[in-house]
């Protein structure tokens, strides 16, 4: 994190040289501040920075999206497969449209139905971020608990548990989370169900992983010792400290259900149209990009992209913090 | 090259010294504070032939400058100033090629942590002919023959089988050997010894300290030894020198240092030693020697199945021994005989195989592990590594109240009351009630572990080595601090050690424990000053006490065990007594004959039937 090396490229951090200063220059007081201080990170590593003002917008939009989008997102204006204005007369239209209330331009052009792409788009995330949101939280609260218990108590059932886990990550995703709403029924309760089953295995693995490394720990036995049952020892002391990966994977995860939830739209296997949707967008326009209509695909393509950048940006950022 | 040394070495010999440090700095650049200096304006002298012991407590650069010494500092470090004249020669300033061909010949190094410092891929026969050749211009051949008088120079058998090992097929004890064979396979005339014996045991400590000793008064080669164990320094160096803060405090001989230290760090260390003791002999004290045993432990044994295999480890066998309120136990043996599989097994923290555990009259043995749970607030643990043993995310505050919410009544008020009053009796500062545990140093974790298992108002406590992690100062504060604990609150301890000096200062009994079995129990004055077994015999000359009036390198006899301890499974057990093999005064009866713990007639009971049928005539301690 320091960006200051010396010419032997070792960056000398208080750790480096603790043997050597450790007794005269030992913490006397207790820091009133733990917590890792965001507001610095935020103004020192760019990638992160990024990441958050992306997440921020997406969950903007998804709070008010549909409410600042100039066209109904599910209403056909009737000019059908309108190309976007040229970039260079942007700021003159927006400069129409904002103070001499003109008509406002579809920015994005419109899809041969003629749906508003501008106003679908940014719509779209109130439904992609609410179900990638909802099965992300979902999948880790199971995943990690189960991943507790398979790590704490190592028996029969758990191992069941486990063998089950792995023969679902067997599969690729995408092919169980269609086959399952394929099942059960295109509904956004079934989508975030399925994507909840296809990414709890991770949060089991991980934690699982965790959890074996810290059983050996000694503040474990303390706990015992001190007279804990054995879901206190489990839930009190091993579960806190076995939170981190599973909370810097988190936000990978969000990313990719995006992706899924998207993914699964695409094949016809996510949530139905007209429902203003990134993969349903894309879908929609691919057979135009043939025609030469390719802004109907493009902008909800570059929309996913940018989302999942800027949850693995975000990720990637905490998980520096934490190792 | 060689004429060069020749000379240097009669420029060296006139100033009568072999190494000369002059007001040397090691300055450690930080980024975001100011620079440190490790090492500081340090001067030392080292005659040909001397033991030197460089002490001090951690971080006060001692190993900062034994590297030094050879023109080394570890990265970020810089030498900043001074010189270090090695038979004349200045070390800084010679030319790199030159400094590297002194040291490994003319000094030899031995690091901490020795199966890390062997190459894992080599065989040990090649990494000692490999530094031979490096200074010494003889055929591959020669270099492997010298490997194999080398080691079999540091004691190690069966040589030509040895040579051909690697690292990860020797034991610790045997890693440790094969470096010193490497220090000083060119016969270097300063030896550099940066903590050498750190986690071995005693009797492999005393096997390689004596050989070290004997090896260097044979080629009148110097030591500087870096140690923070005044024992060692106590029975081996000639010379002791004090580190404080990167600078030389006191500079010593040994017997002036231990009749009267100058510097209040080591008087402080010697003082508070000394207060541990007579706090340990205040309780005795006071103990009811006919009061009925608050805990009593009768055929224990913890047998751990091997997985895919029918032999077990054997890591306790029949064990029994009882303690009254207020006394303190001690359970010594070297790792591996058990002692701390079983101070688990009282706490049924591991399941015992067999046996009964009676606390206050009832067998806690066999009774369901939900109902153990109410026992949990009278019979307590501190373990070794308190950083471990205490939860990350905890505040002292959290780590004391959980035991209060379980096993007391006390909330609210009442509850923070109780919480300042352990902190106040163990000895911690009220601002480090909200601290966590890696925001306090090594002793004030012990604190407030030991704040956590006395918050219940135990009647008794398993010490499992609580003072190996710690520096020696820390050690005796934390001593100190039990045996006030257990004068005020009357709680039986039992002390598991390997440090037989802790022992000695606190235990009111002492067990002996070797693979398992118990060799001997008596009070700490049979144990001590006139062991009997054999093996308590040898563990306790093996052991350094501080003391100069009987030191190890001056006695006739050196009482040591051969060999190292078996690792305790079904098969390796000897059919007869355990000892068989090492024990200095078996005969071939012993092969085959199990060795009962027997009752002697001043009270204390021996596993070893040449002793019980007064075979073995009692002498005094060799130590």
């Amino acid at each position: 994190m320091n960006e200051t090396t010396n010419p032997l490229g070792h960056t000398p951090t208080p750790e480096d040289i603790d043997q050597h200063v450790e007794p005269h220059m030992m913490i006397e007081t207790v820091p009133t501040k733990r917590k890792i201080d965001l507001v610095r990170k935020f103004k020192e590593e760019r990638l992160f920075a990024f990441g958050v003002t992306i997440v921020a917008l997406a969950i903007f939009l998804a709070f008010f999206g549909p409410v600042i989008s100039p066209y109904d997102p599910n209403f056909a204006t009737g000019n059908v497969s309108v190309s976007p204005p040229n970039i260079l007369d942007w700021p003159g239209l927006f400069i129409d449209t904002v103070f001499l209330g003109a008509e406002p331009p579809h920015w994005f052009g419109t899809d041969n139905s003629g749906l508003d792409i501008f106003s679908r788009t940014i719509s779209a995330p109130r439904t992609d971020l609410q179900i990638a949101l909802i099965a992300a939280l979902l999948s880790m609260a199971v995943g990690t608990i189960l991943g507790l218990l398979a790590g704490f108590f190592k028996n029969f059932l758990t191992e069941i548990l486990m063998r089950t886990s792995d023969l679902l990550q067997a599969f690729p995703v995408f092919i169980t989370a269609m086959i399952l709403v394929a099942l059960s029924g295109r509904s956004t309760g079934n989508i975030v169900v399925a994507l909840t089953i296809v990414y709890m295995p991770i949060f089991i693995r991980l934690t699982r992983a965790e959890v074996l490394g810290q059983m050996p720990r000694g503040y474990v036995e303390a706990a015992r010792a001190v007279g804990n049952s054995e879901f206190a020892v489990a839930f009190r002391h091993v579960l806190p400290n076995s939170l981190v990966p599973s909370l810097i994977q988190l936000s990978t995860t969000v990313g990719f259900a995006i992706l899924l939830t998207s993914g699964l739209s695409f094949v016809g296997a996510g949530v139905r149209p007209p429902t203003a949707e990134w993969g349903l967008m894309i879908a929609l326009g691919a057979p135009q990009i043939i025609l030469g209509e390719w802004w109907q695909s493009i902008f909800p393509g570059v929309a996913i992209s940018l989302t999942i950048f800027g949850f693995a940006a975000v990720g990637h950022g905490l998980e520096e913090d934490y190792r | 090259m060689v004429a060069e040394t020749n000379e240097s070495t009669v420029a060296g010999s006139s100033t009568g010294n072999i190494l000369e440090a002059r007001d040397l700095s090691v300055r450690f650049p930080i980024v975001d504070g100011p620079d440190v200096y490790a090492v500081r304006n340090f001067n030392l002298a080292v005659k040909p032939g001397e033991f030197v012991g460089l002490m001090g407590e951690p971080g006060c650069g001692k190993s900062t400058a034994a590297m030094a010494f050879l023109g080394l500092v570890r990265p970020p470090g810089v030498i900043e100033s001074g010189q270090v004249d090695f038979l004349g020669n200045d070390i800084f300033k010679m030319e790199e090629e030159a400094a590297r061909q002194m040291r490994g010949r003319d000094i030899g190094m031995i690091v901490q942590n020795p199966r890390y410092s062997l190459h894992p891929m080599m065989r040990v026969g090649d990494q000692i002919a490999n530094v031979y050749r490096a200074h010494n211009d003889v055929s591959k051949k020669d270099a492997w023959n010298h490997a194999i008088d080398m080691l079999r120079m540091v004691g190690i058998n069966d040589p030509d089988r040895r040579v051909k090992a690697y690292a990860h097929e020797l034991s610790s004890g045997m890693a440790q050997r094969v470096l010193i064979a490497i220090a000083l396979s060119s016969t270097p005339k300063l030896l550099i010894a940066d903590e050498p014996t750190s986690g071995l045991d005693v009797t492999i400590q005393a096997q390689f300290l004596d050989q070290m000793w004997d090896s260097c008064r044979q080629t009148n080669s110097a030591v500087v030894l870096v140690t923070q164990d005044l024992g060692i320094v106590a029975n081996y160096c000639d010379r002791v020198v004090i580190m404080h803060e990167g600078t030389i405090v006191e500079d010593a001989d040994v017997y002036t240092f231990f009749k009267s230290p100058q510097h209040e760090y080591s008087r402080r260390i010697l003082n508070l030693q000394r207060e541990a003791q007579e706090a340990g002999e205040s309780v005795l004290g006071k103990i009811d020697r006919n009061a009925a045993p608050i805990v009593e432990v009768k055929d224990m044994s913890k047998l751990f199945p091997i997985r895919a295999s029918e032999s077990k480890v054997h890591a306790a066998e029949h064990v029994d021994f009882e303690l009254r309120p207020g006394e303190c136990l001690g359970l010594v043996g070297e790792s591996g005989s058990g002692k701390t599989t079983i101070g688990r097994c009282v706490l049924r923290l591991v399941e015992p195989t067999q046996g009964e555990i009676i606390f206050r009259d009832r067998n806690i043995a066999d009774i369901r592990r939900n109902e153990f749970r109410k026992f949990r607030g009278a019979l307590q643990i501190v373990f070794q590594d308190p950083l471990d043993s205490l939860n990350p995310r905890w505040t002292v505050h959290q780590v004391l109240s959980e035991p209060l919410k379980l096993h007391t009544e006390l909330s609210g008020q009442a509850k923070e009351d109780r919480i300042s009053e352990l902190l106040d009796l163990v000895g911690l500062e009220p601002s480090m009630r909200f601290a966590l545990p890696r925001e306090m140093s090594a002793g004030r974790q012990q604190r407030a572990s030991i704040a956590r298992a006395i918050a219940s108002n135990p009647d008794f406590i398993v010490l499992d080595e609580p003072t190996s992690a710690l520096t020696p100062e820390t050690t005796a504060e934390i001593i100190r601090l039990l045996m006030d604990l257990s004068a005020k609150l009357g709680i039986a301890y039992l002390f598991i050690s390997h440090d037989l000096t802790t022992v000695k200062y606190i235990c009111h009994r002492v067990v002996v424990l070797y693979l398992g079995q118990i060799v001997e129990v008596g009070t700490k004055d049979q144990v001590f000053n006139r062991p009997r077994h054999p093996y308590s015999r040898a563990l306790l000359a093996s052991h350094l006490f501080p003391d100069t009036t009987n030191r190890r390198v001056d006695r006739a006899v050196r009482e040591t065990l051969e060999g190292e301890i078996p690792s305790p499974i079904t098969e390796n057990l000897p059919k007869g007594c355990y000892l068989y093999g090492r024990c200095p005064s078996q005969v071939d009866k012993c092969r085959d004959m199990p060795q009962e713990l027997a009752v002697l007639d001043d009270g204390r009971s021996v596993r070893c039937w040449r002793v019980a049928e007064g075979d073995l005539p009692e002498e005094p301690a060799a130590h």
